[in-house]
C-alpha cells in the first residue's frame, strides 16, 4: 500500500550534549575537545559576577531607601529576598535541579521586588509576590535563561492585582512611614489626581514618595552608570528609553503640553529604576545591539503613553512585561549580518 | 444482533472512565470556558456541574433512543438540536427556582450549547452504544466535569474569598483578620486566578497520573 | 429529488417539532414565576430604599416604570426609581429612592452590575451607597476624590473613580428625568 511506502523517519539520536556532561566527571579528561561553537569563554561574565555587580549597583538605592523609609525599607526588602530564595530552593526542590541560590539570581529578583514595593506593604506581598514571580515567571518555563518575562515584575504584577489595596495608589499615603517628604501622596499620582506639579530638585535627588527603590533619579544614575561601564547591563537599553521619552515627553512639552515636562518625566516616579534595572535583564530582553535600541526606545514610549492615557499614574512594569513579550521578535529581527555572510538581499 | 457482541466499552467502564481516567476537564481538556468562568465560587462550579450533568443524561439518552434513525450527514444538526432543547430547559428551570445562580452565571448557563464535552459524548457513546450505557457513560462524564469544576472553585474560592460554599453555607476557611496579616486574593476572582489554577491543578494532575503508572 | 429531501430530513423537522411544543410547555409553565422572580429582586428592596415603606406599586410614566412605594395603610411614602447606564465594564442597572415630593434621595440599591472585583464592584456595598442618603434631589451630584465635605458630594469608591462616576451619573440623569415627568402634586 501507498503509505507503507513512506520511509519512517529514524530515532531521534539522543541528545549527545546531555548525556556526555552526565558522563563527563566518571572518565578522564580528554585530550582533545571537540564542541560547536562559540568558542571564547569568560570566566569574568559568570552569572553570579553578573548578579554581584547588579547588587552592588543597587547600594545607593538601598541607602535612600533606608534613609527615606526607616525600618520599613529594611523589612520589605528582607522579606522580597527571602521570599524569593525560599521560592528558588522550593522550585528546584520541586522540578529535582541542583541548588542555584548560589548564583544570585534569586537574590537579585527578590532585591528588585523588593525595592519596587511601597514601603506600606503588609508582610504577606513580598512574600507572594516573590513566590509568584519565581514561579509563575521563572520556574515553569524552565528557570533562569528560560523565562520569558522579568520574574520580579511577573511578581509584582500578580501582587498588584492581587491587593489592589495594598498596591494601590492609596496605599503610598501612609502618615507613620518615615521621614516627612513621604507623607503624601506620590508625585506622579499627585499630577494625575490634583493636578500640582513637584519640584524638580527632590524629584531628582529622591525626596518624595513613592516605591521604596523608585524615589531618587540620582541614585538610579550612579547605579546605572556602573552597570553600564561593567558591561552587565547593556546601555542601549537604557539610552534608547531615555532618548524616546524625552524626545516624546519633550515634543509634547513643545507643543505647549502639560506642566509636567520631559525633565519631571525623566525623574520621577520608578522610570530611571527600571530603565536602568528592570529593562537591561539580559534574560528577557533582546541581545542584538539593534534590537536593544527598539526595546529601549519601545519601553520609554509605553511608559509615556501609559503615564498620560491610562487609568495608572505609573507605567515602568507595565512597560517592562510589554517589552519582553515582544523581545524574542525583535530578536529575530534585528539578527546582524556576520563577517563575511551573504550580503543583505536588497528588494 | 452482532451488535450486542460488539458494543464498545461496558456501562462501568463508560461510568468509571468519565471520573477521573478520562476526566474531561484534566485529561480531555474539554469544557474549558466554563472552568474558567464560573468557578470562582463553589455554589456557581455545582450549579453548572449539575446542570451541564442534566443536560449530557438526557441528551445522551435521547440520541441513544433513536440512533438507528440518524444519518451520518445530519447527525450534527441532530444533536445540536437536542442539546440546545435541553439547555434552554436548564435554564428556564434555573431562573424559576434559584434566581440568585441563573443571575450570578449570567450567559454561562445558554452557552452550555456550545460545551464540547456534550456533542463529544453523543458522537463517541450515545450514537453508538445502547440506552442504558450512554446513560452510565453521561452520569461518569458529568460527575468528571463537576468534580473538575469544584476543585478548581474549591482553590479559588478558598484564596479569593476566604471562604468555601460562602454564599450558601457560610463555611470561613481563612478567617478574616486585619490587612496587615491576611487579605484575600482578587486575582483569584478574576480570569487570570482561573487559568493559573487550573494550568497548576493540571500539572498535579499530570504529575499524579505518571506517578501512579511508574509504580505500576 | 423533492422527496429525497423530505426523506433524509423527516427526523431533524419531526424533532424540531417536539422539541419546539417542548420548549413551550417549559416556557408556559416557569415564564409567570420568573417574572414574578425579577419582580420581587426589585420589591423587596423597595422598604430599604424608602423610609417608612411597606411595599411598591408599579406604575408607568412617561413609558417607563417607576415603584410608588407605599406605607402598610396605603399612604405614599416616596418614590423608586429604576435606571440603568454604562459602567466601567458592563451595564449598571440600580435603584434608586426619593422622598414624596422627589426633592431628597433616600437610598440606592445595585441590582445588577459586573464591575471589577475589589475595586469598582465596591459600588454594591452599604457603607458606600449610604453617602447618597439624605442628598438633595434638586442639583446634580458630583463625584470627590479623598473626603467629601459640601453638599452634592459624593466621595469616589478608592480605585474606583470611573465606576463612582457611573453610578452617580446614572442617578443624576434619571432622578432630573423623573422630575420632569413625575405626575405633578400627585403622589
Amino acid at each position: 500500500m501507498a503509505e507503507n511506502a513512506v520511509t519512517p523517519i529514524a530515532p531521534a539520536a539522543p541528545p549527545p550534549a546531555a548525556a556526555s556532561a552526565r558522563a563527563a566527571p566518571a572518565k578522564p579528561a580528554p585530550a582533545l575537545s571537540v564542541a560547536p561553537g562559540p568558542h571564547i569563554a569568560s570566566g569574568a561574565l559568570t552569572t553570579r559576577r553578573m548578579m554581584l555587580d547588579v547588587i552592588l549597583a543597587a547600594l545607593p538605592l538601598l541607602a535612600v531607601s533606608v534613609y527615606l523609609f526607616r525600618q520599613y525599607a529594611v523589612f520589605q526588602i528582607a522579606i522580597s529576598v527571602i521570599g524569593a530564595l525560599a521560592a528558588e530552593r522550593f522550585f528546584g526542590w520541586m522540578r529535582r535541579r541542583p541548588n542555584t541560590l548560589g548564583d544570585l539570581s534569586a537574590a537579585v529578583t527578590g532585591l528588585i521586588l523588593g525595592l519596587s514595593l511601597p514601603a506600606s506593604a503588609p508582610w504577606y506581598v513580598g512574600v507572594i509576590g516573590a513566590f509568584a514571580g519565581i514561579g509563575f515567571g521563572k520556574a515553569v518555563f524552565g528557570g533562569l535563561g528560560q523565562n520569558i518575562f522579568n520574574p520580579a515584575m511577573v511578581g509584582r504584577a500578580f501582587v498588584m492585582i492581587a491587593f489592589p489595596a495594598a498596591l494601590g495608589a492609596s496605599a503610598y499615603v501612609a502618615p507613620t512611614l518615615g521621614v516627612d517628604a513621604v507623607t503624601q501622596a506620590t508625585p506622579l499620582t499627585a499630577f494625575k489626581m490634583m493636578g500640582s506639579v513637584a519640584a524638580l530638585k527632590p524629584l531628582f535627588l529622591g525626596m518624595t514618595n513613592g516605591s521604596i527603590g523608585e524615589t531618587s533619579a540620582l541614585a538610579a544614575l550612579i547605579g546605572g552608570a556602573y552597570l553600564c561601564w561593567r558591561g552587565t547591563a547593556a546601555w542601549r537599553i537604557p539610552a534608547g528609553g531615555i532618548l524616546a521619552l524625552a524626545i516624546l515627553a519633550g515634543a509634547s512639552d513643545l507643543t505647549g503640553g502639560s506642566p509636567w515636562t520631559f525633565a519631571h518625566h525623566l525623574s520621577s516616579g520608578a522610570f530611571l529604576f527600571g530603565a536602568f534595572f528592570i529593562a537591561t535583564d539580559p534574560v528577557s530582553s533582546p541581545l542584538t545591539p539593534k534590537g536593544q535600541w527598539i526595546f529601549g526606545a519601545g519601553f520609554g514610549a509605553l511608559v509615556l503613553l501609559i503615564r498620560a492615557f491610562s487609568g495608572y499614574p505609573e507605567g515602568v512594569m507595565f512597560s517592562v512585561l510589554l517589552m519582553n513579550s515582544v523581545a524574542p521578535l525583535i530578536n529575530r529581527w534585528t539578527i546582524p549580518t556576520p563577517v563575511g555572510g551573504p550580503a543583505p538581499e536588497r528588494k | 444482533m452482532s451488535e450486542r457482541k460488539n458494543d464498545g466499552p461496558t456501562p462501568m467502564e463508560r461510568f468509571l472512565g468519565g471520573l477521573i481516567p478520562e476526566n474531561p476537564v484534566y485529561r480531555q481538556i474539554l469544557g474549558i470556558c466554563p472552568s474558567l468562568a464560573v468557578t470562582n465560587t463553589m455554589e456557581g462550579a455545582l450549579t453548572m456541574g449539575v446542570a451541564a450533568l442534566f443536560v449530557l443524561l438526557c441528551s445522551n439518552i435521547l440520541i441513544s433512543l433513536i440512533r438507528p434513525l440518524l444519518k451520518p450527514h445530519l447527525r450534527i444538526l441532530v444533536f445540536t438540536l437536542t442539546i440546545a432543547t435541553f439547555v434552554t430547559i436548564a435554564d428556564r428551570v434555573l431562573a424559576a427556582y434559584l434566581y440568585d445562580m441563573s443571575k450570578q452565571l449570567g450567559p454561562y448557563i445558554p452557552l452550555i450549547i456550545v460545551n464540547c464535552v456534550i456533542i463529544a459524548r453523543c458522537e463517541i457513546c450515545a450514537s453508538k452504544q445502547r440506552v442504558f450505557t450512554a446513560a452510565a457513560d453521561a452520569l461518569g462524564q458529568g460527575l468528571g466535569f463537576t468534580l473538575g469544576l469544584m476543585t478548581i472553585a474549591t482553590v479559588r474560592e478558598i484564596l479569593g474569598f476566604g471562604t468555601w460554599f460562602g454564599k450558601w453555607l457560610g463555611w470561613r476557611v481563612i478567617p478574616a483578620t486585619a490587612p496587615a496579616h491576611w487579605s484575600n486574593w482578587v486575582i483569584m476572582i478574576l480570569p487570570p486566578g482561573a487559568f493559573l489554577t487550573l494550568g497548576l491543578l493540571l500539572g498535579v494532575f499530570n504529575a499524579l497520573t505518571a506517578k501512579k503508572e511508574k509504580a505500576a | 429529488m423533492k422527496r429525497n429531501y423530505i426523506q433524509q430530513a423527516w427526523l431533524v423537522i419531526v424533532l424540531a417539532c417536539l422539541f419546539g411544543a417542548a420548549l413551550a410547555a417549559v416556557h408556559a409553565g416557569l415564564g409567570p414565576r420568573i417574572a414574578q422572580n425579577r419582580l420581587n429582586d426589585t420589591l423587596s428592596q423597595i422598604p430599604t430604599l424608602v423610609e417608612g415603606a411597606a411595599r411598591g406599586e408599579p406604575l408607568e410614566i412617561g413609558g417607563r416604570i417607576v415603584y410608588r412605594a407605599v406605607d402598610g395603610e396605603g399612604a405614599a411614602a416616596g418614590w423608586v426609581v429604576p435606571a440603568g447606564g454604562q459602567g466601567f465594564a458592563d451595564r449598571i442597572e440600580l435603584l434608586i429612592g426619593l422622598d414624596r415630593e422627589a426633592a431628597q434621595i433616600t437610598g440606592l440599591y445595585i441590582l445588577q452590575q459586573n464591575e471589577t472585583p475589589g475595586l469598582g464592584n465596591r459600588v454594591t456595598e452599604p457603607e458606600w451607597r449610604a453617602r447618597f442618603a439624605g442628598q438633595s434631589a434638586l442639583a446634580p451630584l458630583t463625584v470627590v476624590k479623598g473626603r467629601a465635605g459640601g453638599a452634592g458630594e459624593v466621595e469616589a469608591v478608592t480605585g474606583a473613580t470611573v465606576s463612582s462616576q457611573s453610578v452617580v451619573g446614572i442617578v443624576n440623569e434619571a432622578v432630573a428625568r423623573f422630575r420632569r415627568e413625575r405626575p405633578e402634586g400627585a403622589p
